[in-house]
């Protein structure tokens, strides 16, 4: 491109449009996040769905590999970062919506964690005359609540509609969570993951190779 | 009546980065490159341009031992780009 500056008007637009056009088509995720994400939460749900219905318990909490997870979207971040040549408001969005989630998951399970051992303590009367009482049927429900807002932001962000379906499902699951026990909580714990997050980061990875191959 | 259009916007090179630059929150000088398909000396000379009106800001750093230029659009740059876009309209329904 040369400094001509003897271009017409419509010159000018259609030159707007264009370069607007190659800047979005520069972005593209690769899926990594969405299908990594899903998939933890799909193998660990379907692992604490198995244990319950065949009584069976692994010698370790399987929701430990959501923190062993937390290291691959590090690295993957940190060289995405190194790789992109341009940050997009979009990307900053994203970047704190779901910092954000991460937080309050943790803030969560904290909370979860401190309440479920006082409650073990014995300091709920209530509780010493339930033995099937278990606390993971009511806690279920806020964690599939909080998988919906990041889930759903991002899709509205991206205009990614099966993300959008997929955090309003979480919403759905969760709202049917609070009638169901642990064992099927799982499943459906399972199902959040596999539409709002694995499917739709298939669908981005597709998308990503058909575009890469389309520009080489 | 017509409004004269922004000189500095006005210019084929110069109008690429702005265009590129409205679009995200920062680019660095080799992207910008790679979009407009312009040659670095050019590049540099119309990005000077457009920082000395104000309309974008620059930033050296170091990415990897390696030297690394942000550009990013300024509020007044937003709003020349807007304006300039507006005048264009005017130009064209006419």
């Amino acid at each position: 491109m040369n400094n001509q500056e003897n271009f017409t008007e419509k010159d000018s637009l259609r030159l707007i449009t264009e370069m607007i056009n190659k800047t979005k088509q520069s972005f593209h995720d690769t899926g990594f996040g969405p299908i990594m994400w899903g998939s933890v939460i799909i193998i660990c749900a379907l692992t604490s769905f198995f244990s319950l219905q065949y009584n069976f318990k692994l010698p370790f909490n399987i929701w430990l590999l959501t923190i062993v997870a937390i290291i691959p979207q590090i690295l993957y971040s940190i060289a995405e970062g190194k790789r992109k040549k341009a940050k997009t408001y979009n990307d900053i969005a994203m970047d704190y919506t779901w910092i954000g989630f991460g937080i309050c998951i943790f803030i969560l399970s904290f909370g979860i964690n401190i309440l479920a051992s006082d409650m073990r303590n014995g300091i709920t009367d209530y509780l010493k005359n339930r033995s099937d009482f278990r606390f993971g049927d009511y806690t279920t429900s806020f964690y599939l609540m909080l998988y919906g807002i990041p889930t759903f932001i991002t899709g509205g962000i991206m205009k990614f509609k099966p993300m959008l379906f997929g955090g309003i499902l979480c919403w759905a699951l969760s709202f049917v969570s609070n009638y169901t026990n642990l064992k099927i909580d799982m499943l459906l714990t399972a199902l959040a993951g596999l539409f709002a997050w694995l499917i739709p980061g298939i669908i981005i990875y597709i998308r990503c190779k058909k575009n890469k191959s389309m520009h080489v | 009546m017509f409004k004269e259009l922004d000189p500095i916007l006005h210019s084929q090179l110069r109008l690429a980065v702005m265009s590129i630059l409205i679009g995200v929150k920062e680019a660095e000088f080799t992207f910008i490159r790679e979009k407009t398909g312009s040659t670095a000396g050019n590049l540099s000379v119309q990005i000077q341009k457009l920082k000395e009106a104000g309309y974008i800001d620059v930033v050296k750093k170091f990415k990897d031992n390696y030297p690394q230029t942000l550009c990013n659009i300024t509020a007044s740059g937003i709003k020349a780009f807007e304006s300039y876009v507006k005048n264009i309209q005017t130009y064209l329904q006419q």
